[in-house]
């Protein structure tokens, strides 16, 4: 048996081992009871039969101290009418109360769903199939593997920059139009009120693909190439084979580029930043692009914060959606 | 930290390290690592690009040259982030010595919220002399001045003068001549006008010029008076009629094709191609777009008036000011560095070096020879005033007009609407 | 089994026609950094340099202050490399004691580091900054290492918690009987099987340090350290930018990153399935 295929049927595992270790463990009684002592402590305490609790201390210490003391205090801000500089007064909710009657925060609140789960869902189907096609046989892969993640690499400055090239009103998409004699369709494609989403959605697609691909290639490794082969020898065709054998496999690949896909994706504000800036009048603002502008462009760090928090509330309440759906194996 | 109340022993040694580890980082932000002691040495934070030469710098380093026992720190800053890294090292406490600031209130390096957070030292005389005329109270509260006025920024346009005389055509001397002048220019393909749409620091310089002369020249206290309340953006009739001109001006074709969608890449390109003869930008740009196209002429002018060259009305203040920390070790060396900008050899390097006009000695100025001869008369009559959204509430009211004229560009808004969205962020 | 047949052939040349497309927008980078700074403006983004000018290559390569390249190209090296290996490091030992211990408080660890993704970073840059301050982190590349591994920390647990909960314990099982102590056992066996997750972190972390700009910018604020991407923002001017410099800085510090997706492809990705089957 392969280290891979082990990974498959680990649900089962468990009880297993308890039985062999039972079985073997007499061999070696002296060693097996010398170790016993402090095992049966951690296990207990711990619940772990390998490694130390203490193993995760560092880690979780620097996070504590990077994220929550230090958000925790920007957070506080978020009931304060602090400018970023100088004194403040707290306010309660009335930071939040502003966000709940202001309708444009609506708008935002919609593109910052249709940019998060529109580029999940093209980036990982895209990345998906482009794994699948590259995972083998395919002689060029290494080559066409690096050639599809460059995009990835390229910084979000040099992205916007690149796009914003492409979808220019003297661009070559418009010139390309005009050539083919549609050029009643040529517009302005990052300042059109309809238009400007859905190219900015590309764009994040196109960078974010990439990345998908990388995560389902490491998934990919999991999948036993004997049980595929063997899958197909019993005449099952490639859908089938992807369904009964692939996609089980990929699950956890898939529950982690989907997580951080979303995560990323609700608060992504950069690439948006530098393509639109939120315009044309608003028509491609999100929640990140308003917290970075209330918050640091505008001098309204207290309104910035608030709208940070509830975006963080947003963003917990898909994570952990996702987190339940991924994680409800039928097996299990 | 709720969701950890099980395991009760447990939890409170594992969160007890990391607390106190936190807690010393954050503790005690204030001790200050500048370099200790009244010395000869001090540092100098700016905004710089490579592509420009840095009038900050060149100075900084000409009092290094002319008093070698004398250190300045240079640290230059890339434009964008500029205000947030000064904000941040000011609010922790590690900012240089001397910082580059803005008048007013307009944006994150602005003069009057900065000395209300206490972070600035104020200045003697010889800054008090350089505040130019009715720029006082954007200099700090209660009379006293807060930062060192380097130059005369005009805001108005940049036109490229080579290309306005290829097209045979004067340049429009009011707004009905504007007008009549687009529509023929945008069927050569050309356009009067550039505008960067995106970009909403342009499209607001747009609406403030438009302004210019139908608020500002009209009622100098225009600011003043909603400050107080007693007027509002959507109620004054001159607001109303300017953001209504950018509506005529985009019917009439002033404007570069796709100018909703365009940045200050795309004015410039237009710029230095011909393909468009003039742009809302600051009078300093002549010289960088000069240095993109030697061969050709850029100028600076006024925006045409609605009643003729009696009536124009310009845009000219200090953008900029240097600043002393208040927090700073070396005031004194500091203090001495400001005084020898203020001479008049210094401003007058500075205002060439950038592109702009002295703080000083404007009556002897040779127009005559410079990018600014179109508005010397202006300058000279003294019709002209800070620009105007340094004096505004907050930075979104600015952001609201420059997102609201792009609105207007792509026709999703209406100029009551944005004027309306004006008034609401200065009330908020 | 999976030979190479007519039909793969077909799909290896529509995939090529795929990346073609899918990379045209690299045209427009290659081409402008090698035009010179006025062709920039005279001439369509379409167009190709009249000649190619690598001029905007050696003007970066050599530039000193603002913009020394080379030295911002070495301090990204130094701040990514070492973020990553205490990435790896923290991330793998405190990802497998969670997803191996069965009681509730690694739940609630791992609700800890996922809810840690979630906060706005933002939030909590100016105390973050005050903090590392005062304890002198900031100006030094591995004050940085800290603090980007501390950011990006959750995201590795989470990964490798992940993964480790997609692992048999059957190894570690056998190896313990062998009396391998816990660390033997994690470095020697579980370790090496993870060169998935350690490959995707790899790329992960890299990518995200290599290119952050806002980060290294105010916490190296004021020292010599500055990183590539810093460097390359001074080519961002108010009203011209240099767009040629700028894509010849963008271009030249693709190389590195590239190198190490190739190196982590070849090295944790690919190399874990082909040794083992072997």
């Amino acid at each position: 048996m392969t280290a891979t295929s082990q990974s498959t049927n680990h649900a089962v595992n468990r009880p297993v081992h308890e039985q062999t270790r039972t079985a073997q463990a007499s061999g070696s009684v002296h060693r097996v009871q010398r170790m016993r002592g402090p095992d049966r402590a951690s296990k207990r305490k711990w619940g772990l039969e390998f490694g130390h609790w203490w193993w995760a201390l560092p880690g979780i210490a620097l996070v504590f101290a990077v994220h929550y003391m230090a958000t925790g205090i920007g957070g506080f801000f978020a009931f304060t009418n602090w400018s970023g500089i100088g004194s403040f007064e707290v306010v309660g909710w009335k930071n939040f109360e502003a966000i709940f009657n202001d309708p444009t925060k609506i708008r935002s609140l919609g593109n910052t769903l249709f940019f998060a789960f529109g580029s999940v869902l093209l980036g990982n189907i895209m990345g998906l199939l482009l794994a699948l096609a590259l995972n083998r046989v395919v002689k060029t892969r290494y080559a066409l593997r690096t050639l599809f993640f460059m995009p990835v690499v390229l910084s979000p400055l040099a992205t916007a920059y690149i796009w914003k090239f492409i979808f220019d009103y003297e661009g070559p998409i418009n010139v390309l139009l005009n050539a083919i004699g549609a050029g009643h369709l040529a517009k302005p494609w990052l300042a059109d009120p309809q238009w400007a989403v859905w190219t900015v959605l590309v764009v994040l697609t196109w960078s974010s693909t990439g990345f998908a691909m990388v995560i389902f290639m490491a998934g990919l490794t999991s999948v036993p190439v004997e049980v595929e082969e063997a899958a197909a020898i019993d005449g099952a065709n490639l859908l089938q084979r992807f369904h009964h054998v692939t996609l089980p496999a990929l699950r956890p690949a898939v529950a982690i580029a989907m997580t951080l896909g979303i995560v990323q994706g609700l608060r992504v504000f950069d690439p948006i930043m530098a393509l639109t800036g939120g315009g044309p009048a608003g028509a491609t603002e999100t929640l990140a692009t308003e917290v970075y502008k209330q918050a640091f462009a505008l001098g309204n760090f207290g309104g910035g914060a608030a709208l940070a928090l509830v975006l963080a509330v947003i963003i917990l309440f898909f994570a952990v959606i996702q987190q339940r759906l991924t994680r409800s194996n039928p097996e299990d | 930290m709720t969701q950890h109340r099980r395991p009760a022993g447990l939890k409170l040694a594992v969160l007890a390290l990391p607390t106190i580890a936190a807690l010393t980082l954050v503790g005690c932000g204030a001790s200050s690592d500048a370099t200790g002691g009244q010395t000869q040495e001090f540092s100098l934070t700016f905004a710089t690009s490579n592509t420009v030469e840095s009038p900050y710098e060149a100075l900084a380093k000409q009092y290094m040259e002319t008093f070698p026992d004398i250190k300045i720190t240079l640290n230059p800053q890339p434009n964008d982030s500029y205000d947030q890294v000064v904000r941040t090292q000011l609010q922790a406490g590690n900012a240089s010595d001397v910082l580059v600031t803005s008048p007013g209130s307009a944006s994150g390096r602005s003069i009057l919220p900065l000395v209300d957070a206490g972070f600035l030292e104020p200045l003697g005389e010889s800054a008090a002399a350089l505040v130019p005329e009715g720029s006082e109270e954007l200099f700090g509260p209660n009379g006293e001045v807060y930062g060192l006025a380097p130059e005369i920024t005009v805001v108005g346009l940049v036109a490229n003068d080579t290309a306005i005389t290829a097209t045979n055509t004067a340049f429009p001397e009011d707004f009905a001549g504007l007008l009549a002048q687009c529509g023929p220019l945008s069927e050569e393909g050309k356009s009067l006008f550039a505008v960067a749409g995106s970009a909403s620091p342009n499209t607001g310089l747009l609406g403030m010029q438009l302004a210019a002369t139908r608020v500002y020249a009209q009622d100098p206290a225009w600011n003043e008076k909603r400050s107080a309340g007693e007027v509002t953006f959507a109620d004054t009739e001159g607001w109303q009629r300017a953001l209504e001109a950018v509506v005529l001006m985009k019917d009439a074709g002033c404007f570069q094709g796709g100018a909703e969608g365009a940045g200050f890449d795309g004015v410039t390109k237009a710029l230095v191609s011909g393909s468009s003869l003039a742009a809302f930008i600051p009078g300093p740009s002549n010289k960088q777009l000069k240095s993109t196209a030697e061969d050709q002429d850029f100028e600076v002018r006024v925006l045409p008036s609605e009643g003729g060259p009696s009536e124009d009305f310009i845009y000219a203040s200090a953008n900029y000011a240097y600043s002393i920390n208040a927090a700073s070790r070396n005031k004194e060396a500091a203090t001495a560095f400001l005084e020898w900008l203020a001479e008049p050899e210094q401003t007058k390097a500075f205002a060439e070096i950038d592109g702009a006009l002295p703080v000083t000695g404007l009556e002897g100025y040779d127009f005559e020879n410079s990018a600014y001869k179109n508005v010397a008369e202006l300058i000279l009559e003294n019709r002209y005033a800070p620009l105007p959204n340094s004096e505004w509430a907050n930075a979104s009211v600015y952001d609201e007009l420059g997102s609201g004229v792009q609105g207007l560009l792509t026709g999703q808004q209406t100029p009551e609407q944005v004027l309306k969205a004006m008034d609401a962020a200065w009330d908020q | 089994m999976f030979r190479y047949t007519k039909l793969t052939l077909l799909r290896e040349i529509g995939l090529w026609t795929l990346a073609l497309v899918f990379l045209a927008p690299f045209y427009f980078l290659i081409t402008t950094a090698l035009k010179s700074n006025t062709e920039m403006y005279t001439t369509s983004p379409l167009a190709l340099p009249q000649s190619a000018d690598f001029s905007a290559f050696v003007a970066v390569l050599t530039a000193t202050g603002n913009s020394n390249v080379l030295g911002g190209l070495l301090n990204s090296v130094i701040i990514t490399g070492g973020s990553i290996v205490l990435l790896i490091a923290m991330g793998s030992l405190t990802g497998y004691v969670i997803a191996r211990s069965t009681r509730r408080w690694s739940k609630a660890a791992y609700y800890l580091f996922l809810i840690a993704i979630i906060l706005p970073g933002q939030l909590g840059a100016v105390p973050l900054y005050m903090g590392a301050r005062s304890i002198g982190l900031t100006g030094s590349a591995w004050g940085m290492i800290i603090l980007y591994t501390g950011m990006l920390l959750p995201v590795s647990i989470f990964l490798y918690a992940n993964f480790f909960r997609g692992l048999g314990t059957a190894y570690e099982e056998a190896a313990t009987i062998d009396g391998a102590t816990r660390f033997q056992v994690f470095a020697r066996i579980v370790f090496p099987m993870m060169a998935p997750a350690t490959g995707t972190v790899t790329i992960f972390a890299g990518l995200i340090v290599w290119n952050d700009f806002f980060t290294s910018l105010i916490f190296l604020g004021g020292s010599d350290n500055q990183t590539l991407p810093v460097a390359m923002y001074y080519y961002i001017g108010s009203l011209v930018s240099e767009w040629n410099s700028i894509f010849a800085i963008v271009i030249v510090s693709m190389i590195p990153i590239l190198a190490l997706f190739l190196f982590a492809q070849k090295r944790f990705i690919q190399g874990f399935a082909g040794g083992l089957k072997g």
